[in-house]
């Protein structure tokens, strides 16, 4: 069981991350409007925009039933609840009963599960292959997930996210080649969950009317598009920790953690305006021709397994 | 020991035998009382209540051992009747019982919709069903385990063909042909093993050591056997036809928990019965590759199906696999002589075994209900259930988020298992170990995402949105006893699930018992352990905690952002479509919803067409051998019968021309004889 002062780290990081969502993603707007050479909305805008949906009134379709009601709540209490076991500030993960690999791809499904769900629920023919294109994009990327962290878990002997990370950290891997190349792969995996162009699938803001978010308005809708800018950041926030978290700190003493979360907020900034740029500078991909993407990310992390065997 | 005459309710096998002797009689009730529906269905109902019950009391103190036995004397002097009550057995037994209790209450509103169809009939086959089911988990002797498997399978064959149309019919044959086939493999295999044990009962298998090209074979013939009654794939292929034949509550039973003792059969033969002659490791990766494709193609053959009982039925034969993937660690353990990693697969197979049991129960239950209030198996008439039967419809999403793993429910733990046991066996020396577990652990990926969507693309079809319905006025919740026979499951996977650091240590006991181990940790207050702390830890009950905790913000954010002006909420008149008038039928469909699953694993879709080819060639054969046997039946009487037979008549009608009646003639006869005599001695 985790104590007290793990308990108040993951709450607190948590929170954050709820906090900076949209900071995150309004900056996603801000990218682009430069890259249109477009002067933009603010950097706050979306702060703004949540405020103003939740005073605007709530309306539902008439076939809407209690899933599509609750979605977006449980939506983000999953995201939040990710975000406690995820290594963030620290290296080791806050609440490891709930930072394990397998526990963190399955909290995962559960957002996924509701959202299509709730799809579904509103009765909208968009809302509805949206959803359908949802979980499709998971049975895609969820077994390049799997490959890719089982491999890097495999090298440092625990299914553990803090161990992984603080086994990559320290290199005292057997073979960094295949902690490389898996690392490549789940990168590849977490630009796809994340949603954004050339991905953009389920929420096809041009093609579906946002897919499963056609339905909603007023403070679900905000609640969702808060979740939804939530998820990424903890999708990245996830990668840094395995893969990337360095800077991170050891222990729970405040100025370590206060410098895990600079380091945090720099790569979190950095990976942001680099997903902002190939975002911004390419077309989507057909949906019909997913799989073949996809394909390259099972080849990848079958490439880091291949380098595991031979312990290269 | 010799019978007691006195019934002890505290000896768990007095009461086996009591639930056994309730089962049996309750069924004869039941068929004695035909003529009266109401009476039959009742009977059968309490009597089988009453006996799992029974059932309950004899297994659950019995999970933690020592084993029980109860010896008889059989007719012959091979076949000694023995009853072993092990903690294995008895952990079937109590998934047996629990299921049929929930099973039997379901029934007493449920069967009414067979009225005037032989009710009577089918409580006499479900009541001997379930009995042959406990007989079989508990023989401890070939011969009458071969019998009680027989039975098992003829009494179920009765209840698939319970509806007589064409479908039940040539479901039933298939059933029925598959079942045997599989039957004679595990008759093969125990007269082999029998060879060297010098006795048909399993305590001498258990002993005997059988030589090494043969323990394999002996192997091979059970794992085939019983992975054909398992439905694993390629011998699944009856699976989906027989199982939505049948009544929902005899489906439950039959996806639940039949089809379960195949997998009690594989893990009886590979580790129990040929325990002495040494695992080898590669029966363990056989096990693995049959469970890691049988739940990749389960799960995407379910994807694209409409009629929700053959999706459920499909959906067995995917959980089967990740059950066999649990057993296949196991058996790798043992190959490689690490009993940790026996034990700790082998749990998570056993915990998936009691998990899917379950959650099918409750969702075939579900679809029963469904059936029983709108006549169809088809989706696409279904749609927005849940406004009119909420009990059905919540106790059906917990079955789905169950069944689709997701966290903190029972599914999640079994499969969480599953992976660390994959994970700890990718860490043994052999290669081949090496390679086969971590793309089993993303193959495990794959069909949990995909079952995701099934399940989605399921409960969103029948209960969510619009409806489809003709008449959606007319659908009611279903009869209370239905709804109290739901919940009771629906409760069951949230505790397995919340409850796992309390059920894993029992089950990881039964696993060690089973393969004579000793015990591992498997949890630690609320922690759930694969044996090593370090590996991973897991609390379900810290998630459920944090899950509920966590939605609390976003309600706080809502009430504290959107101020006092806002209005209440609204309902619109219809959902946007882009300027048409918005129809049921443009809302996402059972076929549309899977198409994309069906475009990208079109090859999947293909191979399945070539297996059921073959399948129809041998059902096309066995019938062409059939109608051959009719024609030439007669060929015997022409060549061998009949010959004779006109040859006795023609020969008598040539004798009676001797045998005119005349007086005189006779006196000749002797006259002659006498002379020819004489002559005769003479000379």
């Amino acid at each position: 069981m985790p104590d007290l002062s793990h308990l108040l780290l993951a709450v607190l990081q948590a929170l954050l991350l709820l906090a900076a969502a949209p900071l995150v993603s309004g900056m996603s707007r801000v990218v682009r409007a430069k890259m249109h050479t477009r002067h933009g909305p603010g950097l706050l805008q979306d702060y703004r925009d949540l405020f103003k949906l939740m005073q605007r009134q709530d309306v539902r379709p008439p076939s809407a039933g209690p899933v599509f009601r609750t979605m977006p709540i449980i939506m983000m209490a999953c995201m939040l609840v990710i975000a406690t076991g995820t290594p963030i500030l620290t290296r080791f993960s806050p609440i490891s009963a709930c930072g394990d690999l397998i526990t963190t791809i399955y909290l995962f499904a559960l957002a996924r599960f509701f959202f299509a769900l709730s799809g579904i629920d509103s009765g909208s023919s968009f809302a509805g292959i949206g959803a359908s294109r949802e979980l499709t994009m998971g049975v895609l990327v969820e077994p390049v997930m799997m490959l890719a962290l089982f491999m890097a878990a495999l090298l440092a002997g625990s299914t553990d996210l803090g161990a992984i990370g603080a086994a990559v950290a320290s290199g005292r891997v057997h073979s960094l080649t295949a902690v490389i190349v898996a690392g490549l792969a789940f990168a590849f995996a977490v630009y796809i969950e994340l949603g954004k162009l050339p991905y953009d699938m389920a929420e096809a803001e041009q093609e579906l009317q946002e897919g499963p978010l056609t339905e909603y308005s007023g403070p679900s809708l905000a609640l969702l598009k808060w979740s939804l800018s939530l998820k990424q950041v903890v999708v990245i926030a996830w990668f840094v920790g395995v893969f990337l978290p360095f800077g991170s700190s050891l222990d729970l003493s405040v100025g370590g953690v206060l410098l895990g979360l600079v380091a945090f907020a720099v790569k979190l900034v950095l990976i942001f305006l680099a997903v902002g740029i190939v975002e911004n500078s390419v077309s989507r991909t057909r949906f019909r021709l997913t799989p073949q993407h996809s394909w390259l990310g099972v080849g990848i992390a079958s490439l880091s397994f291949v380098f595991y065997l031979v312990g290269l | 020991m010799t019978m007691i005459p006195l019934v002890s309710l505290h000896d768990p096998l007095h009461l086996l035998l009591l639930s056994l002797a309730i089962s049996v009689c309750g069924g004869v009730a039941s068929l004695l009382l035909r003529a009266c529906d109401g009476a039959a269905i009742r009977v059968a109902g309490l009597a089988g209540i009453a006996a799992a019950v029974a059932g309950l009391g004899a297994s659950l103190p019995a999970l933690s051992g020592p084993a029980l036995v109860f010896e008889a004397a059989g007719p012959y002097p091979f076949a000694h009747f023995v009853l072993r009550l092990d903690p294995l057995a008895a952990l079937l037994i109590a998934v047996i019982s629990l299921l049929s209790l929930v099973a039997w209450i379901y029934s007493l509103a449920y069967v009414r919709e067979y009225a005037g169809k032989g009710v009577g009939a089918m409580g006499f086959f479900m009541n001997l069903f379930i009995a042959s089911m406990v007989l079989v988990v508990a023989a401890d002797n070939a011969f009458w385990f071969i019998i009680f498997f027989e039975m098992m399978s003829l009494t179920s064959y009765f209840l698939v063909i319970f509806d007589q149309d064409e479908e039940a019919v040539s479901a039933g044959f298939l059933y029925f042909l598959v079942a045997h086939a599989g039957s004679v493999l595990i008759m093969a295999a125990f007269f082999i093993m029998a060879n060297y044990a010098g006795s048909y009962d399993f305590a001498a298998f258990r002993t005997a050591s059988v030589p090494a090209p043969l323990n394999s074979v002996v192997f091979l013939l059970g794992f085939l056997g019983f992975g054909a009654k398992a439905g694993m794939i390629p011998l699944h292929i009856w699976l989906p036809r027989a199982h939505p034949a049948a009544p929902s509550h005899a489906s439950a039973l039959m996806s639940g928990v039949m089809i379960k003792i195949g997998v009690f059969g594989i893990v009886k033969v590979g580790i129990d019965l040929l325990g002495a002659s040494g695992g080898v490791l590669w029966w363990g990766l056989l096990v693995l590759v049959f469970g890691a494709v049988s739940s990749v193609l389960g799960v995407v053959y379910a994807l694209v199906e409409h009629d929700i009982k053959k999706l459920l039925a499909y959906h067995s034969v995917e959980n089967i696999g990740i059950i066999l993937l649990g057993v296949g660690v196991g058996m790798i353990g043992i190959g490689i002589g690490q009993p940790i990693l026996a034990v700790l697969g082998l749990m998570a197979g056993l915990y998936h075994l009691v998990n899917h049991a379950i959650f099918k129960g409750l969702l075939f239950l579900g679809a029963g209900s469904v059936i029983y209030r709108l006549h169809t198996k088809d989706m696409e008439k279904m749609g927005g259930l849940a406004r009119t039967m909420p009990w059905t419809a919540f106790s059906f999403l917990i079955g789905a988020l169950a069944i689709s793993a997701i966290p903190p429910l029972n599914g999640f733990v079994s499969e969480w298992y599953t992976y660390q046991s994959l994970f700890a066996a990718a860490f043994s020396g052999s290669w081949l170990v090496k390679l086969a577990t971590p793309i089993a652990a993303m193959l495990l990926a794959l069909t949990g995402a995909l079952a995701v969507m099934c399940f989605v693309k399921a409960y969103g079809v029948i209960f969510s949105g619009p409806s489809r319905h003709a008449h959606p006025d007319d659908v009611r919740e279903v009869p209370a006893t239905m709804v109290i026979g739901m919940v009771i499951l629906a409760i069951a996977c949230v505790v397995l699930g919340l409850a796992a650091p309390v059920v894993a240590p029992v089950i990881s006991g039964i696993a060690a018992a089973t393969l004579g181990a000793a015990t591992i940790t498997v949890a630690d207050g609320v922690l759930l352990i694969p044996a090593d702390a370090h590996q991973a830890v897991l609390s379900t009950p810290l998630i459920a905690v944090m899950l509920i905790g966590a939605a609390v913000l976003p309600l706080l954010l809502k009430s504290a952002l959107s101020g006092s002006l806002r209005l209440p909420a609204r309902q619109a008149a219809a959902p946007w479509a882009a300027g048409y008038l918005p129809d049921a039928h443009m809302s996402a469909t059972a076929g549309g919803f899977a198409q994309p699953i069906r475009m990208f694993f079109g090859p999947l879709y293909e191979v399945r067409k070539s297996i059921a080819a073959v399948w129809s060639k041998v059902t096309f054969g066995f019938e062409r051998f059939i109608s051959f046997a009719r024609r030439s039946e007669p060929c015997w009487d022409r060549a061998l019968v009949d010959p004779v037979g006109e040859g006795v008549v023609a020969s008598g009608r040539r004798l009676q021309a001797i045998q005119g009646g005349d007086f005189r003639v006779y006196c000749l006869y002797i006259v002659a004889a006498l002379v020819i005599l004489l002559v005769l001695t003479v000379r």
